[in-house]
């Protein structure tokens, strides 16, 4: 088994008296694709800029491939960072932004020509090596910043919220390019985001932070199908919680809830519950259906667009599709508590 | 090296220098001016006070400024609310041609109008070709003048403060008051005005204390007849040498320009509320 | 209405200094408009004015030599204040400004008490320093607004690229600074150039600036001379505002 690309030991970082990262634990295994997926405010970010070296951990220790580097400053940690603004440098063209580390790094000019090219080529920006950043597209500029990191050959390459300025559509195609870079250069890679989709498209492995804490990892899908706690279902979309006799805490997804017609036969397994539409969401191929059950909400997705607000409704709650849900911590504290915003 | 290191080793040079060229020098002229045979300027300070002469050049310099401000505000904010709402291309030209004299010297600026006002100027060789008058008239050396010259002076600098503040106003504001149902006058009264309000008063104050202080305009266009408070400074100090009686001036300048620089800072936040 | 309005303005705003230039070109021997005829012997009279000519040398020197000073200590000090986070950070700001809210005649009376009477400091020493004192506020915003205004990940992109505190400074901040550094010097120079109530207490034998000469003889004769002068002091600032605009663009000089 080969060293780990990154280790973190119990690293926590205070700012002003509150916790923004809480002895987290995390290793970060060569090849991998690793999300770190929080609300904002969640220690993402600042657990991120402890890996690049910006930000000292207040205690705990950094293991890069396998070396202390907990004090190192960024340069000498030969990471491939993206920022979220892409920080590209304005005054370079698009080559010399991603010649820059070879740069530093005293790679002979011949060697960087070839190099830079190959990444541009990569990236499909060869066309454009002469242009400067603000003459290129949001998504352009994406590219330039993916390929600037990834020309250095980092150890890890650290992506902060790398899509999240783009526009909606451009975002969903950036990810299976942002894949396809990480797949072709082999490179291990940590990915910082709110967005649960771009997690669990990309991640081989994904970890979920909350209040500066790992509540869960493991692989999208197992995650994705067994969250562990109701923070974590939330967070994944889960809508309905129920606490029901003799089976404990449960959740169970909105589209697995099956609203019945008049006279309909429930399917076998599960239960069938009586209430009334509260509210019907229109959203093209379905609609989103809520409705009281006593002193319950429920949440399902239904193809019949008939259905009205104040109407009568059998909902079927398919008890093999729930999920137990563990004691969730994060209830034990008071949920007024603020949560605190990331810096930067 | 600790970053506060770092951040002390970068502020140094110009702390000192600030200590050196700046605070100590006018702490010290300002209340214990060592050179002077009477180093006592605060009981100086007190004479002049009761000195009707002095009164009224402080007086004079006051009215001047503040006339000087109402007519650069009613000159500026509307060329400043044109050009913030021209086309995006002409905008640059225009505030370049409105701030260009800024570049100038004022000797260059205040030049001409030794040649508009005086006893052979253009308006005298005016009024003499329409038979208004008979012989040269002399405009020059008075307040008239003084306004003028000061007027000309800091308009640009009216122009560039309220256009700074108007162009961050969304022109799309003044459009939502319109489809709100307010007359072009009520949707620039009520949505613009205020706006720009803080930017304008920054302006204001700005043309006050350049009035209060200029020198070379009040020099060459009010002589020693209509002296202000800055040419008066000048006199005790380079021609009276009564370099006490200069520190007191100092002291009055300063404290005028600060209390217009508090008034308007108390005025904007009351208008912010 | 409103464009009437400041159609007078920017007339009232130019036209005295277009009358300047129309009396350069007069052919009379004292001021008047309209000039009787045109002729160029103003500007030859002007140049060959002993006085003019000593007072641009010292005006140019003391200009760039305080414009250069004033960057030299006011990009550091721009640097610290918008880069880093420290206690006092804002007092620090402040003093760094407070020169421009000062009356320039006061503090060209203090700098002659002080400098030049009580420490005995040469006319062009006091010059320096007082002008440098002068700009420091200019410099400190111009380049400042230029830091505020580049993203501050730029620079950690840089050391996350391998380029040490040094050479980020060298090879990112500073380019980036580059434009508010060329704005600020224009502007520096200008200023400096122009002054006039500094200029005028800081004087000393020989050591005069050329818009204090150029006072001095506007109070003493009324002919020409002086537009003339004028006239291509206007040229050479249209020149330099021209090369800033194609450089920086003009806007950002003002825009501080």
């Amino acid at each position: 088994m080969t060293t780990p690309v990154v280790q973190l030991r119990a690293i926590t970082r205070e700012f002003s008296g509150s916790v923004a990262v809480d002895a987290i634990d995390l290793t970060v295994e060569r090849g991998q694709f690793t999300a770190l997926l929080g609300p904002s405010g969640c220690g993402k970010t600042t657990t991120l800029r402890m890996i690049a070296g910006f930000l000292p951990p207040s205690s705990g220790t950094i293991l890069l491939d396998g070396e202390e580097a907990t004090r190192l400053p960024p340069e000498r940690r030969n990471i491939g960072m993206v920022f979220q603004s892409y920080a590209l440098f304005p005054h370079l063209t698009v080559e010399k932004n991603v010649a820059f580390g070879l740069r530093m790094r005293g790679v002979p000019a011949a060697e960087i020509r070839t190099r830079v090219g190959e990444v541009l080529e990569l990236v499909g920006l060869a066309h454009l090596a002469r242009r400067k950043p603000k003459e290129l597209s949001g998504g352009q500029q994406q590219r330039v910043a993916l390929a600037r990191a990834v020309a250095i050959r980092p150890s890890v390459l650290l992506l902060d919220e790398p899509l999240s300025n783009l526009d909606a559509r451009l975002r969903v195609q950036m990810r299976q390019e942002l894949l396809r870079v990480q797949r072709e250069t082999g490179l291990t890679a940590i990915l910082v985001t709110h967005d649960q989709e771009e997690a669990l498209e990309l991640a081989d492995s994904m970890v979920i932070l909350d209040r500066g804490r790992i509540v869960q990892q493991g692989p999208p899908r197992e995650v994705f199908r067994a969250p562990a706690t109701r923070f974590v279902a939330e967070f994944l979309g889960y809508e309905n919680f129920l606490d029901l006799p003799g089976r404990g805490p449960i959740t169970i997804r909105p589209e697995h809830v099956g609203v019945l017609a008049p006279g309909q036969k429930p399917p076998p397994g599960g239960e069938v519950v009586e209430g009334t539409v509260a509210a019907v969401r229109f959203r093209g191929t379905d609609v989103a259906v809520t409705a009281t059950v006593g002193d319950r909400v429920l949440h399902a997705i239904s193809t019949d667009d008939t259905l009205r607000a104040g109407e009568p409704v059998r909902l079927h709650l398919p008890l093999a599709r729930a999920v137990p849900l563990a004691g969730d911590d994060g209830d034990a504290r008071p949920a007024t508590s603020k949560q605190q915003e990331c810096p930067a | 090296m600790s970053r506060r290191a770092a951040s002390g080793l970068l502020l140094l040079p110009g702390v000192a220098l600030l200590a050196f060229g700046f605070l100590y020098p006018f702490g010290v002229t300002l209340f214990a001016p060592p050179a002077a045979e009477h180093p006592d300027v605060l009981g100086k300070l007190g004479g002049m006070l009761g000195d009707a002469y002095v009164l009224e050049v402080a007086a004079r310099t006051i009215r001047v400024a503040a006339l000087t401000t109402v007519i650069c505000l009613l000159l500026g904010f509307p060329v400043a609310y044109l050009i913030s709402r021209a086309p995006r291309r002409r905008q640059g030209l225009l505030l370049a041609l409105a701030v260009f004299p800024l570049l100038l010297s004022t000797v260059v600026r205040t030049f001409s109008w030794l040649v508009i006002l005086g006893r052979n100027g253009l308006i005298s060789s005016v009024l003499i070709d329409l038979k208004l008058v008979d012989g040269g008239t002399q405009l020059l050396y008075t307040e008239f003048a003084l306004v003028a010259g000061l007027t000309q002076l800091f308009t640009p600098i009216m122009i560039l403060t309220s256009y700074s503040s108007l162009s961050h106003i969304d022109a799309k504001l003044e459009d939502a008051a319109r489809g709100l149902g307010a007359k072009p006058g009520r949707a620039f009264r009520s949505v613009v005005l205020p706006l720009a309000l803080p930017g304008v008063l920054v302006g204001a104050t700005l043309v006050f204390a350049g009035a209060v202080t200029a020198f070379t305009t009040p020099l060459l266009l009010g002589g020693t007849r209509n002296r202000t408070l800055a040419t008066l400074l000048y006199d005790y100090a380079n021609v009276k040498l009564d370099w006490s009686a200069a520190s007191a001036v100092a002291l009055i300048m300063t404290v005028l320009v600060l209390a217009a620089s508090w008034i308007s800072g108390r005025l904007s936040r009351v208008g912010a509320v | 209405m409103l464009t009437a309005l400041s159609a007078l303005a920017l007339l009232f705003l130019l036209g005295p200094i277009l009358l300047v230039v129309a009396i350069a070109f007069s052919s009379g021997d004292t001021v008047e408009f309209p000039p009787p005829g045109l002729s160029g012997k103003w500007f030859t009279k002007a140049l060959a004015h002993q006085p003019f000519q000593d007072a641009l040398i010292t005006s140019a020197l003391v200009a760039a030599g305080a414009t250069a000073l004033a960057l030299l200590v006011g990009v550091p000090a721009a640097l610290a204040i918008q880069r880093r986070r420290f206690r006092g950070r804002r007092a620090i700001e402040a003093l760094f400004l407070s020169p421009a809210i000062v009356p320039e005649l006061v503090l060209g009376f203090a700098l002659f008490q002080q400098l030049m009477v009580t420490l005995r400091i040469t006319a062009l020493g006091a010059l320096l320093i007082g002008h440098t004192v002068l700009l420091l506020p200019y410099a400190v915003r111009v380049t400042g607004a230029s830091l505020a205004m580049a993203d501050p990940a730029l620079e950690e992109a840089g050391r996350g690229l391998g380029a040490g505190p040094l050479r980020t400074f060298l090879h990112i901040t500073l380019p980036v600074m580059t434009p508010g550094i060329v704005s600020a010097a224009v502007l520096s120079f200008l200023t400096s150039f122009n002054n006039v109530p500094l200029s005028l207490l800081l004087n000393g034998p020989g050591v005069s600036t050329l818009p204090v000469e150029m006072l001095h003889y506007v109070e003493f004769s009324f002919d020409p001379v002086v537009a003339a002068v004028s006239t291509l002091l206007l040229v050479a600032t249209v020149l330099v505002a021209l090369v800033t605009e194609r450089l920086v663009g003009f806007n950002k000089v003002f825009s501080k």
